[in-house]
């Protein structure tokens, strides 16, 4: 366990420090505020009323705060139908990624496929390609699949990850081989090895990274925004910048603050399964 | 047991003599089909795609024909081109003026909060979890020129209020401000973990040899930091010239293209004007100015993963 950091724990309770201490305090106290300041804004803005909340001057906490327009924002822009939709398209996408990515990582890790190397150079190529540069292309791929308007056109190129193929191949790599031989040896089959040794011993990595792939795939825009045209099945990032003008401003703000919970409640869940040591993003 | 049915040969390098289990090829192969199906499908055939494109006309109805080098004649020849890659050097430049060392400063605060340091990594990271169409609703409120907080703050002080958005001076500070708040704290966690993988014993001893806390920051956590550092600096232009989210809902490019971007471009020429071939041209040019970066960046990854690997 480290129980120190650059300072060590006596030296943090001496004078110095604690004066180091209060100005870090200080600092991040002030960093804190203004990162979350959009959030308690959008909260406190949908509880004002539809004039007040576009007056000039600062008024953080309404008169009479209307917490009717919460109720009012979740019927008005079916928020219930968008956090459906975009479970939809982010855990189906986060399923297909850790599917995908973790039987080929396998293959690369322990089946020796003739010519892995060049594979491994053709995945780390996509690495190296920044995605917009191929989007009109890939968007005519899917189009000519039929698969605008359908939650597959977000899954399939949600399944792509090199990254999450690289980081798994070297998960992979750091079990033991003895686990394998001695499986081996009682008779599992490389799909039963991979089922009952690597993916349990693997599980925390899978479960940071799939974590980190919903909520990407939770916020994303751009590509939801071109393949979802249907507002039956837009996500809520799409719907609501699609919903932009029509709503007053606190039920807009409203239902904006309620989109920023889901994301939210996960971070806590990531907070408590992400690892100590390194993973590069 | 396997050595019967192996159909043993010499590979082509006669040193390894490696033996081929076709059998056990197969099902290496078959874990890996999906993966190269969807790669294929997603990525290589469309990378490829891009540049065949930049050479044809290419609309809805698929292509119209080889027109040769028209569609790189006609993103050159258009003055916004210029504009917007002048642009995305402005926005990297600023984002590492104004953000890079943001993330760096916080992660060394914050690995010393000790029982608070949780707390801290969990806010900061907020913004990157929250969906970015969504945050951008609110900072426009935030940026409005009327009724917006950050100009009544302005006037509770007496300064003049700003058209934050609408001046083609202040829009490009105003976006970067904005994706610092939401990249900063991805940024933060991965110097953080970095940190707390320097054993705690190399401080220790610094301590001991009289190293002051400003001294052990700077002879040893930030050269420790360095490989990560790379990393997220290479990413961050990588990024920052991606961007088009921010200008696409704040706004649209403007004032007179100050805010424009070469991926809001592709997205004009693409899906306003149905144009596939030009937005192909402007695809290549970005992969062409950012290949540099690409590479340094899977260069400085595989070092960084390969060095976990080790220990």
């Amino acid at each position: 366990m480290n129980n120190r950091g650059i300072m060590s724990n006596a030296e943090w309770r001496s004078p110095a420090g604690r004066l180091i201490g209060l100005l870090y305090l200080l600092v991040l106290a002030f960093v804190s505020v203004v990162v979350i300041f959009p959030f308690i804004f959008s909260f406190t803005a949908g509880l004002h009323n539809s004039i007040d909340v576009v007056k000039p001057g600062i008024r953080l906490w309404p008169a009479e705060p209307l917490w009717n327009n919460y109720v009012d924002a979740w019927q008005r822009f079916k928020i219930s139908r968008l956090f459906f939709n975009t479970a939809i398209a982010a855990g189906g996408g986060m399923i297909a990624q850790l599917v995908v990515s973790s039987l080929a990582a396998y293959s690369l890790s322990r089946l020796e496929p003739v010519g892995k190397k060049a594979i491994r150079a053709l995945i780390l190529v996509t690495m190296a390609v920044p995605g917009i540069v191929y989007l009109v292309p890939r968007y005519v791929v899917m189009a000519d699949l039929g698969l605008v308007n359908n939650f597959a056109g977000l899954w399939i190129p949600y399944a792509a990850s090199s990254f999450m193929v690289l980081v798994l191949n070297n998960a992979f790599d750091q079990i033991p081989r003895d686990l394998y031989e001695a499986a081996q040896i009682d008779g599992a089959s490389e799909p039963r090895m991979f089922v009952s040794i690597t993916i349990p011993l693997s599980y925390s990595v899978m479960l940071v990274l799939g974590l980190f792939a919903f909520i990407t795939f939770w916020g994303d825009f751009l590509w939801p925004f071109l393949i979802l045209r249907d507002s039956e099945l837009q996500t809520i990032s799409v719907r609501l910048y699609t919903l932009t003008r029509g709503f007053p401003l606190n039920l807009y703000m409203a239902a904006s603050f309620m989109a920023m919970i889901p994301p939210s409640i996960a971070a806590f869940f990531l907070q408590q399964h992400a690892p100590r040591g390194g993973l590069t993003f | 047991m396997a050595s019967t049915t192996v159909r043993a040969r010499v590979a082509v390098e006669p040193a390894r003599r490696a033996r081929i289990n076709w059998r056990k090829q197969g099902l290496a192969y078959l874990f890996l089909l999906p993966a190269m199906i969807i790669f294929a499908l997603v990525t290589w055939y469309p990378i490829l795609n891009t540049v065949l494109y930049s050479f044809q006309r290419v609309n809805v109805a698929g292509s119209q024909g080889w027109v040769g080098f028209t569609n790189y004649e006609r993103m050159f020849g258009n003055p916004v081109f210029w504009i917007a890659w002048k642009n995305t050097m402005i926005y990297v430049l600023l984002s590492l003026v104004m953000g890079a060392m943001v993330p760096i400063v916080l992660a060394l605060m914050i690995n010393e909060m000790r029982g608070l340091s949780s707390f801290f990594q969990t806010i900061v990271y907020l913004p990157t979890l929250n969906p970015i169409a969504v945050g951008l609703i609110v900072w426009r409120q935030i940026y409005a020129p009327e009724g917006g907080i950050l100009n009544s703050l302005l006037k509770i002080f007496n300064l003049p209020t700003q058209l934050w958005l609408q001046d083609p001076l202040l829009a490009k500070p105003a976006l970067i401000v904005i994706m610092t708040w939401i990249g900063a704290g991805g940024a933060t966690l991965l110097y953080l973990y970095a940190l707390r993988e320097i054993p705690p014993e190399i401080f220790e001893a610094a301590e001991l040899d009289g190293f002051s806390v400003w001294e052990r920051i700077i002879y040893i956590a930030l050269p420790l930091l360095r490989p990560r550092i790379q990393i997220m600096l290479v990413l961050q232009i990588i990024t920052v010239a991606q961007v088009f989210t921010e200008p696409f809902i704040l706004t649209n490019g403007g004032p007179a293209s100050s805010t424009t971007s070469p991926v809001l471009e592709i997205y004009n020429a693409a899906f306003t004007r149905t144009d596939f071939g030009l937005a192909s041209a402007w695809g290549v040019s970005m992969l062409v100015a950012l290949s540099l970066f690409s590479i340094l960046y899977v260069i400085f990854t595989r070092e960084d993963l390969g060095k976990g690997q080790e220990s």
